[in-house]
């Protein structure tokens, strides 16, 4: 986005919104609450628009309140986000196209996952963020953040070996 | 270099969209947000100043109980009058940006 | 808007001269409907500091902010009827910031409404060591007056941080883009 149009808050509120939205819903499972969340962070962009001088400021600062104020909800609403591995609702079906059982499968055990693992996994495989990028936006340190995706990882595929057979 | 797990990790937590309603939503309450802030620039100074008066009161009553509890106060005291001295300066400072832009 | 700071050469570093609020303002506190009288020193903007979490955002922010201050002082007053101050009330004031090492770098008035607002920044050796700001209008005035290093924009933008008000508004380009964007 160097060299284009100078940004406005309308417009980064369009380009964002999925990526905000997405951490939260992903997060969450809920979408209302999703959308709950992902309003709170764009009201807090609004109040600090003109602080940002680059895209790639405003990005990281996105991912990251999305990160904090998604835990923040869990924490203050007391509810389950997480859910029983054998309770995990059915999301609504968006049109994914192979592999939508076991889609629906891995966001349901991402969601099992307690919350801060549960995020680094999100801003890793959502975002594409590197370790070192999300340690910075969850302020914990690099080798957590990576002990975190080991874990969250083994027990993924131990799940999804027992429950599906071999997806690898 | 991620494995067909990872990728298939990547896959399920594609991007979704919010409903279709949830930029208008966030646009208007942005507004409604800015306009409020404007409205209270007066409440807040006056909220500020009795916050003042009851830390400078509780400085005072904390004084008599231990050494600490007076340190404590005088910090929380210093840092309420602090936050007024900063808020009244950038009130005034944005205000006078606005005059020499010419809004 | 940036607010340029001026490069002075050829100045000798001074002693610091703080500037001194003129006594004959405490006189305006009987006649002010509201008045805000905020001196911190030093010593005690430290102490406040110790209170500012390194957790929050905001607060971490100001603590670096705040953390080379010497001096933070701020007077206002609101009056409820015109005229009951006038401006010899902040010539002293006036006269302190026309010594060397100050310089005015924005003044914008008006006339009609009777308001005018000054910004006056003192440099040693090239570091901004102190910043003034002088607003008045028919029923208000306020002072501001740090010892230290601090930009203006820097304290300008804490609006929509710490409960502190963002003055929202738009520059004719904003209102342009916002057309376009329909």
């Amino acid at each position: 986005m160097e060299g284009a149009e100078p940004r406005t808050f309308a417009s980064v509120l369009r380009a964002q919104q999925s990526m905000v939205f997405s951490i939260a819903y992903h997060f969450l499972r809920d979408r209302p609450a999703a959308e709950e969340v992902a309003q709170d962070v764009f009201l807090q962009l609004h109040k600090r628009f003109d602080e940002f001088e680059s895209d790639a400021h405003l990005s990281f600062w996105l991912r990251k309140v999305a990160s904090n104020r998604c835990i923040d909800y869990v924490r203050k609403r007391k509810s389950q986000a997480a859910v029983a591995l054998d309770d995990a609702p059915a999301p609504s079906v968006d049109g994914q196209p192979q592999d939508h059982f076991l889609n629906r499968r891995l966001q349901s055990l991402i969601a099992s996952l307690p919350e801060k693992p549960r995020m680094v996994m999100i801003l890793r495989y959502q975002e594409d963020m590197m370790p070192e990028e999300i340690a910075s936006a969850m302020d914990m340190p690099v080798r957590t953040v990576k002990s975190h995706l080991q874990r969250s990882l083994a027990m993924l595929r131990e799940k999804i070996d027992r429950s599906m057979g071999d997806v690898r | 270099m991620m494995d067909d797990f990872e990728k298939q990790l990547q896959a399920a937590l594609g991007r979704k969209e919010p409903s279709p309603f949830f930029e208008a939503r966030v646009l208007g309450a942005a507004k409604r947000e800015a306009r409020d802030r404007r409205a209270s620039i007066r409440m807040w100074w006056a909220s500020a100043v009795a916050a003042i008066l009851i830390v400078a009161a509780g400085s005072a009553w904390q004084h008599q109980r231990s050494e600490q509890a007076r340190e404590d106060a005088a910090g929380r005291d210093a840092k309420a009058r602090l936050e007024v001295a900063l808020r009244i300066t950038s009130v005034k400072l944005q205000k006078i940006s606005q005059k020499v832009e010419g809004i | 808007m940036k607010f340029a700071m001026p490069v002075l050469l050829g100045i000798l570093p001074l002693a610091a001269q703080d500037i001194k609020m003129p006594a004959n303002l405490d006189r305006l506190e009987a006649k002010a409907s509201e008045v805000v009288n905020v001196q911190l020193d030093g010593a005690l903007i430290q102490l406040a500091s110790r209170f500012l979490s390194d957790k929050d955002p905001d607060e971490a922010h100001v603590k670096r902010l705040v953390g080379g201050l010497k001096g933070i002082y701020v007077k206002s007053f609101e009056f409820d009827e015109r005229g009951q101050y006038s401006m010899s009330d902040v010539e002293e004031l006036r006269a302190q910031l026309r010594a060397p090492l100050w310089a005015r770098i924005v003044g914008a008035s008006s006339k009609k409404k009777g308001e005018n607002s000054e910004v006056y920044l003192k440099t040693e050796a090239g570091q901004i060591t102190g910043l003034a700001i002088i607003v008045t209008d028919p029923k208000e005035l306020t002072i501001v007056s740090i010892v230290g290093s601090i930009r203006p924009e820097d304290i300008r933008d804490l609006g929509g941080h710490m409960g502190i008000p963002k003055i929202d508004f738009e520059t004719k380009k904003d209102k342009k883009d916002k057309e376009d964007d329909k």
